[in-house]
């Protein structure tokens, strides 16, 4: 860890992504699509890679499957579209859940981005089934400064448990 | 345990217009233990692909229906295949799901196989005081009965009464060759591993594999967002994905084939979507013209068991397996031409995650309502209405599609989208009744 950040300035780094950090999950919880989709840059990237092998998490997702990837917000507007679309079955009725970070680490910081490692576990509840799923693992984020706002430039989500349940969507991760 | 009467499972009646299934098939324990026995246990399953073994001294843990198998490329190359059980204790002879090793040795009291399965040692064998009976036992790894490869996929069998594969794949090797040539450098699975599990009869998945008249309704959120993407800036651009409303005026068909099998097809409005499309040419050439319009089309080819390729939104290959009467694992695999370009390989990749992954846009819209069907059959619902769709145009043998390809299908349906004809289910569940009936009558699977 740098001086910097284990000086004051350092701790009101931490004080601000982890702030960000928390309202992202809390939106996703609240179901506030809008709002958290303003949270991100237009030219985000949001990836869930998969795991080639028991130990090997996939490191390029042009030429390795993800479970998600978007280089852009468009991918993410397109799930809130299906969310909140009531066309869906996979989404209805809504999950209820409830997002746990911790763990936060400031990988490095710079007045451009702040970037940041945090542990995460996501229950699921599904009305209909009556059934929670359990998802878990590691966030790695990208928060940049756009024109003075913090917003998510990049958010990669490690996801440990990958025998998935018959569905899985952003707000579960 | 009670008394199967296959009649009461399937009726199969075409002379009378009726062709069903009694939903007990779905969520009765004793069936499923009896589809382990007669289905799963004589026929031929698919391993694994060639690519999962790369090299001498590789090994894949996989399964047939409930049996863990162990495939293996020995040090001179040569593909073998055993049950996945040390002779000493039973143990799995593995823990993880593939890598390369000298030798496979248990975890449990170190005996060691030989990759060609020949049991190369047994620990303190000296000091073991072993009775005369024991050294006269093989201690060698029991080996599948059946082991072939078709165009890089690599087939099993546990029973020794099964047609050779060729025969097996019969005519629906046609579809298959669609899906495993588009390549002169032949076919692979891209990495990463995309397992999931729904609550519901494997054979929920065995009939959506080949089913149209879903995409309509399932999909219509799925639908709603390729609107939207069809202005060309909103949405996931990258997937390049295609407008399924122009799908829907297409034409098509479907094909049944001996021992199970079926094929659906429809034309492709947007060839230049496909993934494979830059490459026509050169494939083109190689197997002909007819052919690589084929590959363009939208295609599925349902292998019975449990074995599908869908090649629609690119192109998946996919195996499911009961866990449980009311409890599946589906395994998805990316199958994509070795040498592919990369700007291809990606937009390939787009274009499966949008669709078919169970994190993706439809394919979780699928295996809910298979959950919602596993609850619905809890009614008791007797006999379902689900297959009867098309029979009225049903032909006996080919037609000018299948003439065009050069193949003999047992059955074939020509005719619009719209018809969403369900009489591909004919032949895998007249293949299963066939099975069961003769299981329980102790009479052998396979003539």
């Amino acid at each position: 860890m740098t001086d910097a950040l284990c000086s004051g300035h350092g701790t009101q780094v931490m004080a601000l992504v982890s702030a960000i950090v928390a309202r992202e999950a809390n939106l996703l919880d609240d179901r506030d699509w809008q709002n958290w989709l303003g949270m991100y840059t237009e030219d985000c990237e949001y990836w869930v890679p998969t795991w080639v092998d028991e130990d090997t998490l996939a490191s390029d997702p042009r030429s390795q499957l993800s479970h998600i990837y978007y280089c852009g917000k468009a991918g993410l507007e397109d799930r809130v579209m299906r969310i909140t679309g009531g066309r869906s079955a996979a989404s209805e009725p809504r999950r209820r859940t409830s997002h746990q970070l911790s763990n936060h680490q400031i990988i490095e910081a710079d007045d451009a981005s702040i970037e940041l490692r945090c542990a995460f576990c996501c229950h699921s509840y599904d009305p209909h089934t009556t059934r929670t799923d359990v998802f878990f693992g590691h966030v790695h984020y990208l928060i940049v400064n756009r024109n003075g706002e913090w917003l998510i430039g990049r958010k990669k989500i490690v996801l440990l448990n990958d025998t998935l349940p018959a569905a899985v969507d952003i707000y579960s991760l | 345990m009670r008394q199967f009467d296959v009649d009461a499972c399937v009726e199969d009646r075409p002379g009378d217009g009726v062709f069903r299934v009694n939903a007990a098939i779905y969520t009765e324990p004793h069936i499923l233990a009896l589809e382990h026995e007669h289905i799963f246990e004589k026929t031929w399953s698919l391993l694994g692909h060639e690519c999962q073994l790369p090299e001498p001294r590789s090994h894949l843990s996989t399964m047939i229906g409930r049996q863990p198998v162990l495939v293996t490329r020995d040090e001179h190359g040569k593909l073998h295949a055993f049950l996945n059980a040390c002779r000493h204790k039973g143990a799995l002879l593995t823990r993880g799901e593939s890598g390369r090793r000298r030798n496979l040795v248990c975890p449990y009291h170190g005996w060691t196989y030989s990759l060609d399965g020949r049991n190369a040692g047994i620990k303190d064998r000296k000091t073991g005081a072993y009775p005369d009976a024991f050294d006269a036992d093989s201690h060698d790894l029991i080996p599948l009965a059946r082991l072939e490869t078709y165009k890089g996929l690599v087939f099993g069998a546990l029973s020794s009464d099964v047609p050779a594969l060729d025969e097996f794949l019969g005519e629906s090797r046609v579809f298959l060759d669609l899906a495993l040539e588009q390549s002169a450098q032949g076919m692979e699975f891209i990495p990463g591993r995309i397992a999931f599990r729904y609550r519901g009869n494997w054979k929920l998945q065995l009939e959506n594999g080949t089913d149209f008249y879903h995409l309509t309704s399932t999909h219509a959120g799925f639908m709603d967002i390729m609107a939207k993407r069809r202005s060309g800036t909103d949405g996931n651009q990258d997937a390049r994905q295609f407008d399924w409303q122009k799908r829907l005026s297409q034409a098509g068909g479907t094909f049944q084939f001996k021992y199970g099998h079926a094929a659906v097809w429809l034309d492709q409005a947007e060839v230049e979507k496909r993934p494979i499309y830059p490459a026509i040419d050169e494939i083109a050439q190689r197997v002909g013209p007819a052919r690589a319009d084929w590959m363009l089309k939208v295609r599925g080819l349902s292998l019975f068991p449990n074995m599908q390729i869908a090649d629609g939104a690119s192109l998946t290959l996919r195996v499911f397996r009961p866990l449980a009467v009311d409890l599946t694992e589906v395994r998805y695999y990316c199958l994509a031409p070795v040498g592919e370009a990369p700007e291809l390989r990606a937009w390939r990749l787009r274009q499966f995650e949008d669709f078919f992954n169970v994190s993706g846009l439809a394919t979780p819209d699928d295996t809910v309502i298979y959950e919602d069907c596993q609850r619905g059959f809890q009614t008791g619902p007797g006999w379902l209405q689900g297959m009867a769709r098309g029979m009225a145009v049903m032909r006996t043998g080919g037609n000018e599609a299948s003439e065009e390809l050069g193949f003999s299908p047992e059955a074939s349906v020509h005719g619009s989208f719209n018809l969403q004809n369900e009489t591909t289910l004919h032949a895998a569940y007249r293949e299963w009744a066939r099975l069961m009936a003769a299981g329980e009558q102790g009479r052998p699977a396979y003539d």
